[in-house]
């Protein structure tokens, strides 16, 4: 199978359909003048976080109801063009890139927070909000929503995402935490997903289908959410370790044990390097876990000195514990800050972001087997990861202009992939596929993808909704 | 009830058709005697039966590939069976087609204690896998009442919860992947021993697909380590809105139990008859609450569940003292559709689930409606995710009484869909609720997810009749190529 990953730069942008004066003064009847056709709003909304180019939008439109939504994807299907639909445009695998050119619907304008049921532990938003936009407006109900994939993104597009984070091995990820979505479909009609309620098993669950996939099915308009009490008690600690392979142990132990642990970081010694000059810290520059324990004061106790055994077993360092808040929101926004972090190790070079996920009882395995890749190779990459799912992710730093190095990096980036497919893993643990990991899929799924397939074409016949994402046709 | 017209040229090919299936599966394997095949003409939705065209006992995945080749080949109908003890009909046979039984796919292949999941064949019924790991001290959590005897591919099919799924989730949370056969015959794999795939999340769709896209041949699923101590609080109160309360007191006091289920009155009282549970019969409702983890958690938990319950109105609070106390809680639980079974010749359960907050609202108007139908309705449900099981009462002997009895339960679904809540917590639609589905889904969000169908199943061979009121030519939905430009049903589309 000939796999290859797309490391030049070159934008890949192939035959943009121009939009007539027509066809954009049909979209003005709708958003009126909230649209654009300006060259730099159009760069800045084909372009995510990642090292892919900008892929521009012919127009950008700003949506502001479901019904606009439907109004637009209408005109765009009657004419055939393409539509992407955007958040914040912080994923990481070129996910908005208008690989066909297209109108691009930009919905943070949507932000509003529609109904929070704090009886019910549910609330619905508009896709626009953001995380910690949701986190704010939540704080005096007691409750939380849990989904922290580090950048503060927008809730449609974690849904589309299907986004995940650093607490995911206790709170599952955003597949577990979406009850149910307003979206418009590829030819304009408006459906409901599923209620509010906690469980069903009427129909086929069209909300999971919808969870994931990258605005190719459907643009995302509203969501309910499921949330929870903020737990009584938490508690954060940092352990450094003397090698990779105790600290994968010890985790691995951990979730053996079923210890309900909130979060469980691990940061090799290269990215505690980067932490430590980027975010002021001094922690050893050593292989390091960061751990965070949620529950009652009991639990939470319970919980950590269980864990301190597990590690003193693995040869750990000192714990250095963080019970306040703002420790701990130091604490983390380090950890999620390392993508800038490692960046900051070789000014003005590229970042290329990429994960992977295994079984858990081959993660030791995997990762050692890829540290031993990167520096073989001789480059220059932290390894950071939410072991406790079994994901971890490399994060090159790279100069693209240097072919030799894009190559070593494509070489190691394959070999990983390959590697975690072989043990039983997935070629993206989080980051979704975008345009970035298209053909790993085949490798991972075979004949499902056949299915996959034939599922976008049922729901999107002319291929107009994020075309050239996920799946080619 | 209305299925879809059986198709004459089927029926007639029957022997070519066995003898087709003869040659694919072992003799044993295909039923064709008719006392024989009356065995499997219904599933738990008794109300309903049929005999099938014949039955098929495939023991291999190769065999179910070779068997649905030979249906998709020749416009034969499947119905996919496990244990038949769904209660909704969704194993419900067709007149012309093969029921394709999964019981001989019934071995646990892997037990992987390092990545916590078990491998297994689908006909494995649910509580052999918490048997198959229990000595390591784990568990498979979802556990429906009839854990004893459905199978995990039903399981699947229905996406079954149980009194744990409060805090341990429904059967989606809980499959980590699976092997399964697409109608032309291919054998696809999705998910695996990792956290989520990335594409499509069609592990996610298949769950709870009552068995239209496809025969599940291979499961795994995740385990979970027993918890260190579980206890159980028994709650009394003298009005259903204080038990409602405490339910909502409870959970936003940011705990979630490990189970949280209450009764009525009428389920009280034909539970203790049945079981000496030691329920307390002056109550108009009962909650049962379990907490479980490590020890010193659950001592402190229970203490604040005790304070909420006494805030909130509770007469009668009673902690288990030991393990088996903790069991006479649940035994009533439990067993209470026998129990209610006993004191009427017939019953009929009904699965809405409501948002939480809507619970006292929703039972006030489920006893107005006992009245309007003069029936007597007992509750049970699974408060913490507010999943009703109201069961109505009733005799099927005075005419017109089953009638009056399938009215009142439209209307209870009618109420929960109306209220924000769906038709079908955990049972699925089959053909029980089919005809309800127009309440909570319009024809554009129907016709969105036949879609799906259609990219499974473009011939709507797989479980016709099922689950959706009326069944669309993929060729109306979209643009799907119409295999042989043959068109299904055409008697169809409303039946």
């Amino acid at each position: 199978m000939q796999i290859s990953l797309q490391t030049n730069p070159v934008s890949l942008q192939t035959n943009p359909v121009s939009l007539s004066d027509e066809f954009l003064e049909e979209l003005r009847t709708v958003v009126e003048q909230r649209l654009s056709t300006v060259d730099a709003v159009c760069f800045q909304h084909g372009k995510d976080e990642s090292w892919h180019e900008s892929m521009p939008p012919g127009a950008v439109v700003f949506a502001h109801s479901t019904e606009e939504v439907s109004e637009i994807v209408k005109i765009c299907a009657r004419h055939k063009i393409p539509v992407i639909p955007y958040g914040t445009g912080t994923s990481l695998e070129g996910h908005v890139g208008a690989v066909h050119g297209g109108v691009c619907i930009d919905l943070t304008e949507m932000n509003e927070i529609l109904t929070v049921n704090a009886e019910d532990l549910d609330v619905t938003v508009q896709p626009g909000v953001r995380r910690k936009q949701l986190n704010e407006h939540l704080r005096d109900t007691g409750l939380f929503f849990p989904i922290d994939p580090g950048a503060d993104a927008s809730l449609g597009g974690m849904t589309a995402t299907r986004a995940s984070g650093t607490n995911a091995v206790r709170y599952g990820t955003m597949r577990e935490n979406v009850l149910s979505m307003v979206v418009v479909m590829a030819d304009g009609r408006i459906i409901r997903t599923s209620s509010r309620s906690k469980k069903s098993s009427a129909g086929y669950d069209l909300t999971r289908l919808f969870v994931g996939s990258e605005g190719t099915l459907g643009v995302i308009t509203e969501i309910t959410l499921r949330l929870y009490g903020i737990p009584e008690a938490v508690s954060a600690a940092v352990c450094p370790f003397p090698d990779l392979e105790s600290a994968v142990n010890t985790v691995i132990t951990t979730i053996q044990c079923g210890i309900p642990v909130a979060r469980i970081e691990l940061m090799d010694e290269v990215q505690m390097k980067a932490l430590n000059a980027y975010s002021k810290f001094d922690y050893p520059e050593q292989p390091t876990l960061m751990f965070e324990f949620h529950g009652t004061e009991a639990g939470v106790k319970e919980q950590s000195e269980m864990v301190g055994d597990i590690a003193d077993d693995n040869n750990a360092g000192e714990f250095q514990w963080a019970t306040k808040a703002e420790e701990r929101t130091k604490l983390w926004q380090g950890r999620h800050d390392s993508y800038y972090a490692a960046m900051a190790l070789r000014p003005g070079a590229k970042g290329m972001a990429t994960d992977v996920c295994v079984p858990i009882s081959r993660l030791a395995e995997c990762i050692l087997e890829t540290r031993k890749d990167i520096d073989e190779q001789e480059l220059l990459s932290p390894i950071v990861g939410h072991v406790g799912d079994g994901n971890f992710h490399c994060c090159f730093i790279m100069d693209p202009d240097d072919l030799d190095e894009m190559a070593r990096v494509e070489s190691v980036n394959k070999r990983m992939v390959m590697r975690a497919l072989e043990m039983g893993g997935t070629c993206t643990g989080e980051h979704g596929v975008g345009i970035g990991k298209i053909d790993y899929l085949v490798a991972e799924h075979g004949e499902a993808l056949s299915v996959m397939r034939s599922m976008k074409i049922a729901l999107d016949p002319d291929n107009i909704m994020n075309p050239g994402k996920i799946i080619k046709l | 009830m209305l299925m879809p017209k059986p198709d004459e040229g089927t029926i007639a090919k029957r022997d070519e058709i066995i003898r087709a299936m003869q040659s694919i599966v072992s003799d044993e394997g295909v039923i064709t005697d008719k006392e024989e095949l009356r065995a499997y003409d219904c599933d738990g939705l008794m109300a309903y039966k049929q005999v099938p065209l014949i039955v098929v006992l495939p023991e291999s995945t190769a065999e179910v590939s070779k068997v649905l080749k030979y249906c998709f080949e020749n416009d034969v109908k499947i119905v996919p069976r496990g244990s038949g003890t769904g209660l909704s009909g969704g194993a419900l046979p067709l007149a012309d087609g093969i029921t394709l039984g999964l019981g001989k796919f019934n071995k646990v292949l892997d037990t992987d204690f390092e990545n916590r999941c078990v491998v297994t064949q689908p006909g494995v019924t649910n509580l052999a896998i918490t048997h198959a790991v229990q000595h390591k001290g784990f568990y498979y959590a979802p556990d429906p009442s009839s854990q004893i005897a459905c199978s995990i591919g039903g399981n699947i099919a229905e996406n079954s919860g149980g009194v744990h799924s409060l805090k341990y989730g429904l059967t989606t949370n809980n499959v980590m992947g699976v092997e399964m056969v697409l109608m032309s015959g291919e054998v696809i794999r999705l998910g695996g021993k990792h956290l989520d795939s990335q594409g499509y999340d069609l592990l996610g769709v298949i769950t709870g697909s009552e068995g239209l896209l496809g025969v599940i041949t291979e499961v795994t699923v995740r385990i979970l380590t027993a918890p260190e101590t579980a206890k159980a609080v028994l709650l009394g109160f003298d009005t259903s809105e204080q038990a409602g309360d405490c339910v909502a007191a409870v959970i936003s006091a940011g705990i979630i139990p490990g189970g949280m289920e209450m009764m009525d009155t009428f389920a009280i009282q034909a539970a203790e008859e049945f079981v000496n549970a030691g329920y307390p019969l002056d109550v108009e409702a009962l909650l049962i609450i379990e907490l479980d983890g490590p020890e010193v958690e659950v001592e402190y938990l229970i203490g604040q569940v005790n304070k909420i319950a006494k805030d909130t109105g509770a007469v009668h609070v009673k902690i288990s003292q030991s393990e088996e106390e903790r069991l006479t809680f649940w035994s009533g639980r439990k067993a209470a559709f026998p129990a209610v079974g006993r004191l009427s010749p017939d019953y009929i359960c009904m699965d809405g689930t409501i948002p939480r907050g809507k619970l006292s609202e929703v039972l006030r108007e489920m006893n107005k409606l006992s009245k309007k139908y003069d029936l007597r309705v007992a509750n049970v449900f699974h408060a913490g995710d507010g999943n009703l099981h109201p069961l109505i009462l009733f005799d099927a002997n005075n005419p017109g009484e089953f009638e009056r009895a399938e009215n009142f339960g439209s209307d209870i679904l009618r109420l929960c869909v109306s209220v924000g809540g769906v038709l079908t917590g955990e049972h699925g639609v089959g053909i029980e609720k089919r005809d309800l589905m127009g309440e909570m889904f319009t024809e554009d969000d129907m016709k969105q997810q036949q879609r799906l169908k259609c990219a499974f199943d473009p011939n709507q061979l797989l479980n016709p009749g099922k689950v959706y009121p009326t069944l669309h030519r993929c060729a109306e939905l979209g643009r799907m190529h119409v295999h042989k430009g043959g068109v299904k049903f055409p008697d169809l589309p409303r039946f």
